[in-house]
């Protein structure tokens, strides 16, 4: 009875929040887009147009009130009354109108607009004026003569003083006369170049102008109306995401059944919202583009890009190549992670951060060592061969430039990733699961045939799709193998179109659509065979690991594990430094004069180092960022049983499995602020684009920490009187901050080398150390790129060891 | 139908020696029980005799094949036995069914045969309409069952057991505890069983091997142990006790906390003893020649009553039959018989108590 009578009034109120909040958003959204269709009506494509008028405008007035009025009053009253009259005849000529047109507007205004009009970019003095106007010794003195001739309605080839000036037309006299007389004074204030030049680009053509213009005089532009125009997209998309806060909220409480609003859901919604505005809207609006280009629905787009042979090409390429690696990655990663995690070969634990090594490596830098090692016409292995054979060839027998050298550096890179999800699976696997197996009478053999590999499926499968989605969407390699060999992939396709521009867009957009169905089969598969499959191998107390004896194999194996470690790993890396130290890549490196200290030198150049901050600061900003996230994250999905606490995490998945190129492609077509977020060419897009890709590996880092701390900690130290804040700071804190260092430098490494992404999203001023690297590969030298890529290496190598550090040996990547 | 033979088998992992030189013999049919508290390497000398671990050095038998020693180490499935692990090891991705016709299926053994046999196992555990069931759709108990029922379709000559029934409930750990013994006793098998549980040991046993720190305390039958234990950790780890340390002097103990004698026996030891009182090895009543003492505290638990006698400066534990209760009160005054009691050499018990893990 109580209960009852307590919930119902918490239930009125908080309805009656609910209820107030959906009115408000409604109204922000009406509000929102109401000054849109205000917007709309005067023809503007941007509201950009709107908040420059008033800008130009604010000049302008500011111009007119301390310079020309004042000027102006000076002058005899019929002079001024010139003046206003030429002013007039001028504005009416460069707007293309009557001065009879003029009427409604007053002298004052008239100055301004004119003021307005000439400050635009495409109002250029010849350069006959330029120079004539250079000449002149007394600007200050020449605008205000040039003033009176103008108010004098003479023209100014009969004012001797001006002579100089003669060249000018009416138009040009008039504005430079008003830059004279801006000029007397240092502190004048002209109209800026600036805002006259966002304001020309926001418009677009000289119409636009002088409608904005109109607008602004006629006084229709307010600040109100430009503040709530200029911001109605924000608004809008603040309203929606608030009417989505309030739905969702009003559908979890109703399946909840309890009617007090908690702080997680808060959280929970918040969380959403960011995943909503950065990564669903982006993908939508890229599916949205590519079916609907023109507002119509149509697969021109589709139609134009695969009939075209290069992206057939590409596509079957992409398919082919990934596949492949797929397939030679899980065929390699497996063995290994067999060998490594339950056998006595010697050396596992070396082997094995060997191998985890190179998953921390950028992939573009293998693809640099590759390229250096199977260049069909001087590649060192090339050169061995040859010599080894005696072929008298100039060319092969390999070459790196093809299909086949794609697949081959693929696997090389991404086999790390199927290795660490198998292992990992390997170490939670129950060993007397297959101590039975040898118990019932099966050889070791026929034990991983039926026991191991069958249990191990799962994780199996789902190495070998994450194997897949990062090749399909790897740009780095392709970039730097397939493209000079003509093997196109989807992805430096859509580059490649992207660099074409606006039309480009549209082309890009149908090939990413490609690569986010690519992702969201694998997304759906791997969940699939994982909810399908997924059996209990974990034993309730933990058993030391059965190591399977080697016994005469032992010696031969380390040997094959050793020599492919030789070939995946050290040669590669041995290739980069040896490289960087060279001045001609086609020589020797022990060759006279061929050893040069320039390539890393230059590292240390305020350019470099400049890239070196940039990486360090998005990178520590996306990771600290995503911590935040993955702790409250986890915390939601392993300490709560509140509902819809999957939705944030199968968005974080789903971003994770989107391919770079998409993400970015999605972002820079909506981050432009026609929905409310203007973020393009800031550093902000960058740290948004890397949350959105490596989040999720934080959070299953911290998550999977938070799982395997049993609540009761947290219940025995409520129970001794800490409250929930201080449980987290004493206990649960202390308890998983390893894997929040780790979940930390788990998002950081990957952001601080990354390439796919910025290359679509960096300014001049957020270059990163991987686009560096990449240009300097493109234009500079090998030599110079090597050495970017080894001190990149070496530092995420460094960084590693920090991590382990600090997490007391529990953690490296 | 097999013996295990072991001859000074240890194993140290580097310079810890988990296992100091054992030598044992179990007889062919014999419910050998290796007991001992986490960490006394019962598990080791499990994992030793199927195979999985190598010894350092010694030699294990099993009926005249020389498994491991020296070089040999005969992989486990040449060595015909059963064995049934804690976690149970039922492999998920097959049904009970599967799980139980493994061994078999390994030999080729014709379908008709392997159907016939496993049904028949699967009866004797009571699991044969779990048959098509995957094992996570299963209990513990029942998964516990499979993997019995696996380890002993293969008819093993040995058939080992890993902690079988730490992971159970109560009950269910009860009645399989017989399940278990009748099971291996119709099938004649020699059994060797690996538990920290001494409730289990005492009800399955022929023999108990006594673990603590890698070597074995006390090898004898369960009545054996618990009537004349060989140290104070035999008597501890076993049943009840309370230890008072006291000097024997003159065919007599002095007990100082208790600032009482007790009679001493022929073949006790000298000088300073540690005496061991199992609570229920006494007689106590109201009045009458024995020590006095006065009942501190008393806990009713149904079949038994549970007492604290305050003797001396000591305090003793006794218990007797449930209904005593309703004779005493705490407070009264009684007189305690000594029935039977242990006297071990050594003041200090302490020491040799102390269960290292």
């Amino acid at each position: 009875m109580t209960r009852k009578a307590n919930r119902q009034p918490a239930r009125t109120v908080l309805l009656t929040v609910l209820a107030g909040l959906l009115l408000f958003s409604s109204l922000m959204i009406g509000g929102g887009i109401h000054g849109i269709s205000t917007f709309d009506r005067s023809g503007y494509t941007t509201e950009d147009v709107w908040s420059w008028t008033l800008r130009l405008g604010g000049e302008a007035e500011t111009l007119y009130r301390e310079w020309t009025a004042p000027e102006l009053a000076t002058l005899p009253e019929a002079e001024q009354a010139g003046a206003a009259r030429a002013a007039r005849r001028l504005l009416a000529e460069a707007w293309h109108v009557n001065e009879t047109d003029l009427a409604e507007y007053t002298d004052a205004q008239v100055w301004k607009l004119l003021s307005m009009t000439y400050s635009f970019s495409r109002k250029k003095i010849s350069s006959a004026g330029r120079k004539s106007i250079a000449a002149i010794e007394d600007p200050a003195e020449a605008g205000k003569q040039m003033l009176s001739v103008l108010a004098a309605g003479s023209g100014i080839a009969e004012n001797p003083a001006l002579s100089g000036l003669s060249v000018l037309e009416g138009a040009d006299a008039a504005m430079t006369a008003q830059v004279f007389l801006a000029a007397r004074n240092e502190n004048a204030t002209v109209l800026s170049k600036e805002t006259s030049l966002a304001f020309t680009r926001a418009a677009g053509d000289e119409e636009k102008e002088i409608e904005a213009m109109q607008a602004w005089a006629a006084g229709t532009v307010s600040p109100l109306n430009a503040w709530v125009t200029e911001h109605a997209r924000t608004v809008i998309l603040l309203g929606a995401l608030l009417m989505l806060d309030v739905i969702l909220l009003f559908i979890l409480l109703r399946q909840e059944k309890s009617w007090r609003v908690d702080l997680k859901w808060m959280l929970i919604l918040l969380i959403v919202d960011f995943l909503v505005v950065f990564q669903l809207l982006p993908l939508v609006y890229l599916l949205i583009r590519a079916f609907f280009p023109s507002g119509m629905f149509s697969l021109e787009t589709f139609r134009r890009l695969y009939t075209y042979a290069m992206n057939w090409q590409a596509l079957t390429n992409t398919l082919t190549a990934s596949a492949c690696t797929m397939v030679l990655g899980t065929a390699i990663a497996y063995p290994l992670a067999y060998l490594v995690g339950r056998t006595n070969l010697y050396g596992r634990k070396f082997f094995r951060s060997l191998f985890v090594l190179t998953y921390m490596v950028p992939p573009y830098v293998g693809a640099m060592a590759w390229l250096r090692l199977l260049n069909k016409n001087v590649g060192t292995i090339n050169l061995l061969l040859r010599g080894l054979f005696g072929l008298r060839i100039t060319e092969g027998p390999l070459n790196i430039y093809s299909l086949g050298g794609l697949i081959w550096v693929l696997t090389t890179f991404y086999f790390p990733y199927a290795f660490i999800t198998i292992s990992r699976a390997m170490e939670k696997m129950d060993p007397s699961l297959e101590e039975a197996s040898r118990i019932a009478g099966a050889s070791p053999f026929q034990t991983v045939l039926k026991i191991t590999l069958p249990i191990m499926t799962p994780s199996l499968i789902a190495g070998a799709l994450l194997v897949f989605v990062c090749a399909a969407s790897c740009y780095g390699i392709p970039s730097i193998i397939g493209a000079p060999g003509n093997v196109h992939t989807v992805t430096t396709r859509i580059i490649e179109y992207y660099g074409l521009g606006v039309k480009g867009i549209n082309d890009a957009t149908g090939l990413a659509v490609f690569l986010i169905l690519i992702a969201l089969v694998v997304l759906y598969l791997s969940d699939f065979v994982m909810a399908k499959k997924q059996y209990v191998t974990v034993s309730g107390k933990s058993t030391r690991p059965a190591m399977v004896d080697l016994r005469k194999w032992r010696v031969p194996l380390t040997v094959m594990m050793g020599l492919f470690a030789v070939i995946a790993v050290a040669v590669p890396f041995a290739t980069i430094l040896t490289t960087s130290f060279k001045v001609d890549v086609g020589k020797s490196l022990l060759e006279e004069g061929n050893f040069t200290l320039n390539q890393w030198n230059a590292l240390f150049r305020d350019e470099s180092l400049g890239c070196l901050k940039n990486s360090l600061l998005f990178g520590a900003a996306a990771a600290t960022i995503g911590a935040v996230i993955s702790c409250v994250m986890s915390y939601l999905m392993q300490r709560t049983r509140i509902r819809g606490r999957k939705l944030p995490d199968f968005l974080i998945t789903l971003g994770s499995g989107t391919p770079s190129v998409v993400i970015a492609l999605g972002l820079i077509m909506t981050m432009r602020g026609q929905f409310g977020v203007n973020i393009y060419n800031t550093a902000g897009i960058l740290i948004v684009a890397y949350l959105i890709k490596y989040l999720m590996m934080g959070m299953r880092t911290v998550s999977s920490a938070m799982s395997q701390i049993h609540v009761s900690l947290e219940e025995s130290s409520q129970i001794s009187g800490a409250g929930w804040l201080r449980t987290m700071v004493r206990i649960t804190g202390p308890l998983i901050m390893p894997s929040i260092a780790a979940g930390w430098f788990l998002i950081f490494i990957p952001c601080f080398y990354e390439l796919s992404m910025t290359t679509l999203l960096y300014t001049s001023e957020t270059k990163t150390i991987g686009y560096q690297l990449y240009q300097y590969w493109t234009f500079t030298s090998q030599p110079q790129a090597c050495a970017m890529a080894f001190g990149i290496l070496l530092f995420v190598v460094v960084l590693n060891f920090v991590l382990n550090r600090l997490t007391k040996g529990e953690f490296t990547i | 139908m097999a013996k295990v033979t072991i001859k000074n088998l240890t194993k140290s992992y580097g310079t810890a020696q988990v296992l100091k030189s054992l030598n044992a013999e179990f007889q062919d049919g014999e419910f050998v029980t290796l007991l001992g508290p986490s960490g006394c390497g019962k598990t080791t000398i499990l994992r030793l005799i199927a195979g999985f671990e190598q010894p350092t050095s010694g030699e294990i038998w099993i009926g005249d094949t020389l498994v491991s020693g020296g070089k040999t180490l005969l992989p486990p499935e040449k060595r015909d036995i059963g064995m049934v692990f804690q976690s149970y090891a039922v492999w998920p991705h097959m049904s009970v069914f599967e799980n139980v016709a493994y061994p078999l299926r390994l030999k080729h053994t014709p379908r008709e045969e392997i159907n016939e046999r496993v049904h028949r196992i699967l009866s004797v555990v009571h699991l044969e309409q779990y048959a098509s069931r995957l094992p996570n759709q299963l209990s513990g108990g029942q998964q516990q069952r499979v993997a019995l029922a696996r380890a002993l379709l293969a008819r093993p000559k040995l058939l080992l057991l890993d902690e079988p029934l730490s992971n159970l409930d109560a009950k269910l750990r009860e009645s399989m505890r017989f399940e278990i013994k009748d099971l291996a006793r119709e099938q004649g098998i020699t059994v060797v069983y690996v538990t920290h549980d001494q409730s289990e040991a005492m009800t399955m046993s022929d023999r108990i091997f006594l673990l603590n720190n890698g070597e074995v305390q006390q090898c004898d039958t369960p009545s054996e142990i618990y009537n004349h234990p060989v140290n104070p950790f035999a008597a501890d780890f076993l049943g009840k006790v309370s230890f008072f340390s006291g000097t024997a002097e003159k065919g007599q103990i002095l007990l100082p906390d208790w600032e009482q004698r007790i009679p001493g026996r022929e073949g006790d030891p000298a000088g300073p003893v540690t005496v061991g009182l199992r609570p229920e090895n006494f007689r106590m009543e109201k009045d009458g020649q024995g020590i006095p003492g006065v009942i501190s505290r008393m806990y009713y638990l149904g079949d038994t009553t549970d007492y604290r006698i305050r003797v001396g400066k000591a305090e003793v534990r006794v218990i007797l039959d449930g209904a005593s209760h309703r004779r005493f009160q705490p407070g009264d005054t009684v007189r305690l018989e000594i029935l039977d009691r242990m006297v071990f050499a050594g003041a200090d018990v302490q020491d040799q108590l102390k269960i290292r893990t």
